[in-house]
């Protein structure tokens, strides 16, 4: 019994050492155990993988560097599958801390596939406003966005000739990692201009969004790191890229950290329910 | 291992360890760095909304475009939220406080009338025909027999929150079947929120090992 | 007319976005436009109430030389810093504000801030997470189940877990959250009806005024 007893009192910051060291661990020497893709994440490659070529996929960087670990690499792995179709990106944002983790994937990513930023991507920026903006692109996009994140002018970008509004744009993927994100692209964009979205979310969120997949309101979700590193295998799978797996790389450690966290739980339910009885 | 030697990311990693320093204990260390983001973070929002919203949708059409560009008419009605902006100052003067509920109402009545049909349509319309029983769900026995505990259990779901009635005979018995798909579902979002919080710890420790120390690729 | 004149704003503007909701015509479009643009610009002075309020804080706290002043110093340095820089140099790519304030201030600060989370959730979940009523136990069950069966490790553990932890989400899951939208849904409106309708004030502030 002692022994229960000290176990629930065990000073946190050895609980803290322990999550530490086993998070850090498979980082350096992975496991191994490899990642499949889910079902959701699938219908969403499917959507993307069936926008024609030379057409737009509009993805909105609705996220923070708070949430860059679970939520940059399914921008990354979006913009280099929508590039090795020949899919054309326009990148948005409703939050202002993501705008510069918006212009880093702009300039990572297109040199990747050869793509020029104006013929085969663009980044309009992040304007204040959430509802305002998704309503005014649904009329005309220049109204919103006069000119680029950079400053050109969006008539002189080749890629915005053929892009006016959001009807002009077959699917859009919303990544977000909270409030504003998915829900008001489905309010606002889906609801009234009928556009095809798919969504990204980190994993607090996720659950959340299952009744909308129900209902065919969104299609496809990825969800967390997890999210982000089944979209790279099946990208990989169906030799989209080649570049390197920062989701999957990280799936060892979530795998091992999941299991600490469900052995805490047990151990320290066994410990109270062991001095409870003694207790009685 | 190859230590990074740029300044940059150096900075980066003390700040960051700066932020680790708190599971310790408290520490001034922590308390400076987390008043510098606070500070940092409005003043990087002051900067971008100048430029990506302010200046291009206000300042340059009204007082830097020529006529010629954007007409006296359009110049004219740029004021009408400049006067509506400006009012959000008010706040600070005592005297004239009140002028900030201007600018307040009219986004308050502009949000509540264009966010009730899109959320009706959205969360009420779309939600209640995924609820519906439909010829589709007869396709396979698992499809049907998913499609009618779910109808189940988004009834006494719903039944449970219904606090209008005390909970007595088949509501009690609706309102603790919901509490079953609720308990479920918490438990599914508890999960899923583990899986968030550890994520970006590891994703810490990526910057730290690979940008930093050079121990992973 | 100070409380009278915002009341009625609201009440048109409510009321006038929702029927435009339903008329095509181009003069209805026409407003929406308008009025869309307006409040793009309206929201971003709506960063002023913010800003003051900060500065006035921390100033006070300076001022009062309240326990921790020295720190307000700091924020209102960095503020100040960062403003200026931003504003005086740009925000364009490689400029001082996204290269060294950004990408080395404030993306290690924002993430960290949140990684940190993970260490309290270790700790809460060997200290405070207790299946002592049924109800608690079937979270935690679930919970398990959802925990594992998204990883790698689930299925390496028993090959029909990440299908279990996919019918968790889909179907008992999915009802309970539809039922919360429900409800969170029909009280969204509720309150914007009451806001467009004048039955709640609390925005108007207290005070004579």
């Amino acid at each position: 019994m002692k022994f229960f007893e000290y176990l629930l009192k065990i000073d946190r910051r050895i609980i803290y050492i322990v999550m530490g060291v086993l998070v850090i661990i498979p980082l350096v020497k992975p496991l191994g155990l490899g990642v499949s893709s889910g079902p959701r994440a699938k219908t969403l490659f499917d959507a993307v993988d069936s926008i024609p070529a030379g057409k737009t996929l509009l993805l909105s960087v609705d996220f923070d560097p708070s949430s860059m670990p679970e939520l940059y690499p399914m921008l990354a792995a979006l913009m280099r599958h929508a590039f090795a179709k020949d899919v054309k990106v326009l990148l948005c944002g409703l939050w202002v801390t993501g705008a510069g983790l918006a212009d880093k994937a702009v300039t990572e990513i297109p040199p990747e596939y050869g793509k020029k930023y104006g013929d085969d991507v663009v980044y309009l920026g992040w304007k204040a406003g959430i509802d305002a903006v998704i309503l005014g692109m649904g009329e005309n996009i220049r109204n919103v966005f006069p000119t680029d994140y950079y400053g050109h002018p969006l008539e002189s970008l080749a890629m915005m000739q053929s892009v006016q509004r959001l009807r002009d744009i077959p699917m859009a993927v919303a990544i977000s990692a909270g409030t504003p994100g998915y829900t008001d692209w489905l309010n606002f964009a889906q609801s009234r201009y009928g556009l095809k979205l798919g969504a990204g979310v980190t994993a607090v969120s996720a659950a959340d969004a299952y009744p909308y997949l129900q209902t065919g309101q969104l299609t496809g979700l990825l969800a967390g790191m997890k999210g982000g590193a089944e979209y790279e295998v099946l990208i990989q799978k169906n030799e989209y890229s080649k570049a390197y797996m920062p989701a999957v790389a990280a799936m060892d450690s979530q795998s091992l950290a999941h299991v600490v966290i469900l052995l805490l739980v047990i151990i320290g339910n066994v410990a109270y329910f062991a001095t409870r009885k003694r207790g009685a | 291992m190859h230590v990074s030697t740029d300044i940059l990311t150096w900075t980066a990693v003390i700040l960051t360890l700066g932020i680790f320093s708190f599971l310790w204990k408290d520490n001034p260390f922590y308390k400076f760095c987390e008043h510098l983001f606070v500070g940092v973070s409005l003043g990087y929002f002051i900067s971008l909304t100048w430029y990506n919203a302010v200046y291009p949708d206000l300042f340059r059409p009204l007082f830097v475009q020529p006529l010629s560009e954007v007409s006296l008419g359009n110049k004219l009605l740029l004021i009408i939220p400049l006067l509506l902006g400006l009012c959000y100052f008010c706040r600070f003067i005592p005297r004239v406080s009140w002028l900030v509920r201007f600018p307040m109402a009219f986004v308050l009545g502009w949000g509540a009338g264009v966010t009730i049909p899109a959320v009706f349509q959205t969360s009420i319309i779309k939600q209640m025909q995924g609820t519906f029983l439909t010829p589709g769900i007869f396709a396979r026995w698992d499809v049907f027999l998913w499609a009618i505990v779910s109808f189940v259990g988004v009834i006494c779901s719903v039944f449970y929150f219904f606090f209008s009635r005390e909970h007595k005979g088949a509501l009690k018995l609706a309102s603790e079947t919901g509490i079953v798909f609720l308990m479920v579902g918490f438990g599914a979002s508890f999960g899923y929120t583990v899986m968030a919080r550890m994520s970006l710890l590891i994703g810490r420790f990526q910057f730290l090992l690979r940008d930093w120390l050079g121990m992973i690729r | 007319m100070k409380r009278t004149i915002p009341l009625a704003i609201v009440l048109i503007m409510g009321i006038t976005m929702m029927v435009q909701f339903f008329v095509p015509h181009p003069v209805s479009v026409g407003f929406y436009d308008l009025t869309t643009k307006w409040i793009r610009i309206v929201g971003a002075f709506a960063l002023v109430l913010g800003t003051g309020s900060f500065i006035m804080f921390h100033s006070d706290k300076v001022r009062r030389r309240r326990q921790g002043w020295y720190y307000s110093i700091v924020s209102l340095i960095a503020l100040v810093v960062t403003a200026v820089i931003g504003l005086g140099w740009g925000i364009r790519p490689g400029s001082i504000l996204q290269n060294v304030i950004y990408a080395s201030v404030l993306v290690p600060l924002n993430a960290t801030m949140f990684a940190i989370l993970a260490f309290y959730m270790a700790s809460a979940a060997y200290r405070a997470f207790r299946a002592r009523t049924r109800e608690a136990a079937l979270l935690l069950v679930a919970a398990f189940v959802v925990m594992l069966g998204m990883v790698p490790v689930g299925a390496a553990i028993w090959g029909k877990l990440p299908e279990l932890a996919e019918w968790v989400l889909s179907v008992p899951n999915m009802a309970a959250k539809r039922a919360i939208i429900f409800g969170v849904a029909l009280g969204g409106i509720a309150t914007s009806l009451k806001v467009i309708l004048g039955i709640e004030r609390g925005w108007l502030g207290g005070g004579k005024q």
